[in-house]
């Protein structure tokens, strides 16, 4: 089973999508990797050649020392010398080509995830926000490798598709011209072959589009929605379904995957056909029983010679054919990192400047004190807050707002709400992630000011052992976290919705010592807290606009 | 092997076994035409030449040979098809009858009952179903080629102990260095891949947990420091796919040297035994059997790399299932009216069972919705799912309705638990409802009530075909509650049903819902303690 690689699940349902894929524009993900992997491209392309050389070479001493033994009784020293050093030129180009398109690959994976990286580095939140994280993760994962094939692995096997028929038919006219031309005969026929299948199959495929769009991810889904599926007591009826509908995808897919492997089938038949004409065409030549031009007069080793390369002719199709998966994959991963390099960050689909922005006043930011921003859910209080972190786009027609970035720019900003990020590790670390070379006590006494070493729900003080992502912590907790960290340092604070969701007393907690804080610098907090908004020096109400504002 | 399994799934089995017998049959057939095309046309060739130096030449049948080498041609290229679509079909209807057996499997094990559900992540789902295709495909891509190439290997092998044997001790060195290599190499392919798993899974962990704190990193400038620690991860995990490709390269290099230079062996050994003109054609004949072999071992490496993700595999779902509880559920009759759920001694916990509080002593009356309210992390969504029985009861809590001791799988049975992260299945809208019995007009009726009928009439229907990533969180909580308004259970629990809701809707829905289920034990929780709806609040506090 040295041919195509096996269906994953979705490889058919691939076919579809890409029967109608078109080579990527100018910009994108695809002319990056094709820029960044065409050197190696190159010298991988060189060692193949290189290798399919030292393997003409090898069949040919072959045929040689072979053909001398049994018709001439005589052992050619230099034919069998020949055939060994091809060989082991030939394996040791192959070695060395296999390493470059690992290396080349791995090299490139690197390259784009590195860009990838930087992409992503540079996105505004509200661009990240548009994915669910867990597709951006599975794509990061999977789709630089994916497309690293098909610049390399792909079009290498599709230049050596161009390259080595021709390089064989060439070493083949050698000795017989006509044979040579036989081989090349085929190439036209085997192509119209496969336009006629190529038809077929995605007609097949697009007959079962249905069945592959829905169905393929069937099983995933359900994995997905195990925990709705008990909740809701489906469980016998999911089971029965996934059964019956696998049952049914399993069919669409021997539907489309017959006429598919016909291709596969086509290079097979074509050179078991040509050895099998060659074979008998070579023969009636030696027997001298039928005058058949370039067949006829030909000593052993000289058939032989054409019956060895012959088979050789056809490996490069076979070749390609076995990659007609990473082309579907690799193509359907550069569409979608294109995303990462589009131009222009989505926005949030509704943007509008809330009445009573007007009144904090951004072009004299205080040094110290409380800023309470508040109003209804919904009336902009933590767009303000992020435009204010520079980390969402001014709002329109209120550019007064970008007044105060320089100085919150100058001064730096710790942003405190339940989402912060928590490292895994120990408690100590996730405190003072961000800081560099900070007084262990120090951190102890923040922690203990905050209430996170005798927390019985957190046991171990400051080595205690937080999980990844830190979901082994309350939303309290982390907000603990939050304000631990603020303590630590003497940035700008920005606070959303410190408070909500929290309990009574850790409420209480966090209101001090943001209160605490903006004695020494300033901490803009956006809340809907009585008491908090209650503290603050200053406090702005926002409210949504109305219709006419929203228009304009 | 079979005698203590039941009748049916003996023949379940052999059904199974028999698409892959025939697969077996056309991969070997087709190796062997190969084998023999070659053997054949070389011989052929040899046998035509010797003759037709001499008189021979016009007695020379050349029909039958020739007829062979069509022959041979045929069935190398059938063969192959046949190989590919029945091992295909093969593999498929294996692939229904597992995964149907994992699904069942993976809904005994008690993670899925747990907090958190991981595998509703993509990226997690998409690792595990990298799994499951491994081992799903593991027959095809390892088992059937590796039996082919040991069966070419053997019978090549025991024709050049007859044939040539001197031949046999350098191709016994060249198979042997191959094993060698292998052994060798597996510990270390195991181990690279292993890593490199472990690698790209904990840069993936990592990576979610930067992007899901994307506005607070960015906003103190640390986005682009966190995310650097996550890629790094994804490079470690390409320099152990990288060594790993190095060692599948070596791989490839001493299986495509054997063949050819058992080939020449084969030759050379007959030559110096002394054979010579039309006496050395048989071992020309196995000579070039050995290099068409060739051509069907050179995927050694992907057998080796299939074989190894195939291991790692089984161990990562074995992982999720391994766990799950032998939980021989007895027949149940649960109750189909309750009037009162009383709590006694009730654990106040967090999901993995650390004590939070002051166990609680709760009665619940049918037709008086109690409503937990408390700050996040204080427990509620840990009560809810401790009533549903999804969470192992300790030995203290106790759960009486109507004046019967109700146990975990009883009350797992007869309620109906409304998650706050419910997810929305890919199928038509008729069957997301989860009510079978339900009619048309029931299922509008329920739509309605959760103010989604207006959607789904658009989306076209009960019958239109919907997917979580059709609907926003709104739309999709409200049709979650539809499920709710459709269940018949006699206790529903609803944890946060008004999530993702403005309040004026969400107070409008919940008081329909409440209308509802008026004769049953209704639970829910909010975080926000200003939707009150006239229900009996209980407060939990941390």
């Amino acid at each position: 089973m040295a041919d195509g690689g096996p269906p994953s699940s979705d490889t058919a349902a691939n076919l579809v999508a890409n029967s109608g894929a078109k080579p990527g524009a100018n910009s994108g993900a695809l002319p990056l990797a094709r820029t960044l992997g065409a050197r190696a491209l190159r010298t991988t392309l060189t060692w193949q050649s290189l290798r399919m050389v030292c393997r003409l070479g090898f069949a040919a001493a072959l045929a040689v020392f072979a053909g001398a033994m049994i018709e001439s009784d005589t052992f050619i020293w230099p034919a069998f010398a020949g055939a060994i050093g091809g060989l082991i030129l030939s394996s040791g180009a192959g070695y060395w080509a296999d390493m470059q398109v690992a290396d080349a690959e791995a090299k490139l994976v690197n390259a784009l995830r590195a860009r990838l990286k930087d992409r992503l580095a540079a996105m505004p939140a509200a661009r990240v926000a548009t994915r669910p994280v867990g597709a951006l993760i599975a794509g990061l994962q999977r789709h630089p490798p994916a497309l690293a094939s098909l610049i390399i692995s792909h079009a290498a096997a599709r230049t050596m598709l161009a390259i080595a028929p021709l390089a064989a038919a060439v070493t083949i006219a050698i000795v017989s011209w006509q044979a040579a031309a036989t081989l090349l005969l085929a190439i036209p026929v085997m192509i119209m072959f496969f336009v006629l299948l190529g038809s077929v199959v995605r007609g097949r495929a697009e007959a079962q589009e249905a069945a592959f769009g829905r169905l393929a991810a069937q099983f995933a889904d359900r994995i997905r929605s195990l925990p709705t599926i008990l909740a809701n007591h489906a469980l016998a009826s999911e089971h029965d379904k996934i059964e019956r509908r696998m049952t049914g995808y399993a069919d669409s897919t021997m539907a489309v995957l017959k006429p598919a492997f016909l291709n596969a089938g086509i290079i097979d038949f074509f050179s078991a056909l040509a050895i099998a004409v060659l074979a008998v065409f070579l023969g009636l030549g030696h027997l001298g029983l039928v005058h058949i031009p370039g067949f006829t007069g030909l000593v052993l080793w000289q058939s032989l010679f054409i019956l060895i390369i012959a088979a050789d002719f056809f490996t490069p199709f076979r070749r390609y054919a076995e990659q007609y998966h990473v082309k579907s994959e690799g193509e359907a991963a550069a569409k979608e990192l294109d995303w990462y390099f589009a131009a222009g960050a989505a926005t949030a689909a509704t943007r509008f400047v809330p009445a009573g922005i007007e009144d904090f006043d951004a072009a004299s930011l205080p040094p110290t004190g409380l800023i309470a921003i508040s109003g209804p859910s919904g009336a902009g209080k933590s767009t303000m807050l992020r435009v204010l972190a520079g980390i969402d786009a001014p709002l329109p027609k209120f550019d007064a707002l970008l007044d105060a970035l320089p100085a919150i720019q100058a001064r730096g900003c710790d942003w405190v709400s339940t989402d912060i990020y928590v490292p895994a590790g120990p408690l100590a670390d996730a405190i003072a992630w961000h800081l560099d070379d900070i007084d262990p006590a120090a951190i102890r006494k923040t922690a203990e000011r905050v209430g996170l070493l005798d927390e019985n729900l957190l046991p171990g003080g400051l080595v205690a052992r937080i999980n990844d992502g830190g979901d082994n912590l309350s939303g309290g907790q982390r907000m603990r976290i939050g304000i631990a960290r603020i303590l630590l340092s003497d940035r700008i604070v920005l606070a959303d919705e410190p408070t909500a969701k929290l309990d009574p007393k850790t409420a209480k907690l966090v209101r001090d010592v943001l209160i605490e804080a903006a004695n020494q610098r300033l901490v803009i907090v956006a809340t809907h807290d009585d008491q908090l908004i209650e503290a603050a020096n200053r406090k702005i109400v926002l409210r949504p606009p109305t219709q006419n504002q929203a228009a304009a | 092997m079979s005698q203590s399994a039941t009748a049916p799934s003996v023949d379940s089995a052999a059904a199974a076994r028999a698409p892959w017998r025939l697969a077996i049959l056309f991969a070997v057939a087709a190796t062997a035409s190969g084998i023999l095309l070659t053997g054949v046309s070389v011989w052929f060739l040899g046998a035509v030449a010797l003759a037709g130096l001499g008189p021979a030449a016009l007695a020379f049948n050349f029909h039958i040979p020739a007829a062979f080498v069509r022959l041979f041609a045929l069935t190398k290229t059938l063969g192959k098809y046949g190989e590919r679509v029945v091992g295909h079909r093969a593999a498929l209807l294996d692939q229904v009858k597992r995964r149907a057996g994992l699904f069942a499997a993976m809904a005994r094990a008690p993670s899925t009952r747990a907090a958190g559900w991981q595998l509703g992540h993509q990226d997690r789902l998409s690792d595990y179903i990298d799994d499951v295709e491994d081992v799903d495909y593991a027959r095809l891509r390892v088992g059937m080629p590796a039996l082919v190439v040991v069966v070419g290997v053997g019978v090549l092998a025991a024709a050049t102990a007859w044939l040539a044997p001197l031949a046999l001790p350098p191709i016994a060195i060249l198979i042997g260095a191959v094993l060698l290599m292998l052994r060798l190499t597996l510990r270390d392919l195991t181990e690279s891949g292993a890593a490199a798993r472990t690698a790209q899974r904990s840069g993936g962990r990592l990576l979610g947990a930067v992007l899901a704190a994307t506005v607070p990193l960015q906003a103190g400038g640390d986005f682009p420091s966190a995310i650097d620690a996550a890629f790094a991860q994804f490079s470690d995990a390409e320099r152990e796919r990288l060594a790993q490709r190095r060692t599948f390269a070596l791989l490839d290099l001493l299986a495509g040297l054997a063949g050819p230079l058992a080939a020449i062996s084969v030759l050379v050994a007959a030559w110096h035994g002394g054979e010579h003109g039309s006496a050395l054609l048989v071992a020309a004949f196995l000579a070039f059997g050995w290099l068409a072999l060739a051509e069907v071992a050179q995927g050694l490496s992907r057998i080796v790399f299939g074989h190894v993700r195939e291991i790692a595999a089984r161990d990562g779902l074995k992982s999720w299932t391994a766990t799950a509880a032998t939980d021989v559920v007895a027949p149940l009759t649960p109750p189909l009216t309750l009037q009162t759920l009383v709590l006694t001694q009730v654990p106040h916990q967090t999901p993995d069972g650390r004590k939070l509080g002051e166990a609680f002593d709760l009665t619940l009356h049918a037709g008086k919705p109690t409503m937990l309210v408390g700050a996040s992390g204080a427990g509620k969504t840990t009560l809810l799912k401790q009533i549903a029985g999804w969470i192992a009861d300790d030995r203290h809590g106790r759960y009486t309705g109507n004046s019967v001791v109700l146990l975990g799988p009883c009350r797992r049975a007869m309620s109906h638990l409304c998650l706050h992260d419910a997810a929305i299945l890919s199928d038509t809208v008729r069957d997301n409802l989860f009510a079978p019995n339900a009619t048309d007009a029931e299922c509008w009726e329920a739509l309605e009530a959760v103010e989604i009928a207006d959607r789904i009439a658009t989306a076209g229907g009960l019958d239109a075909w919907i997917s979580q990533d059709m609907l926003s969180l709104g739309e999709a909580q409200r049709l979650n509650l539809a499920r709710t308004w459709l269940a018949t259970a006699p206790m529903v629990l609803l944890d946060e049903p008004t999530e993702h809701l403005d309040t004026v809707q969400a107070s409008r829905i919940l008081n329909r819902l409440l209308e509802r289920m008026a004769n049953r034990v209704v639970i829910y929780s909010s975080h926000n303690a200003d939707a009150g709806h006239g229900s009996v609040r209980v407060a939990i506090g941390a």
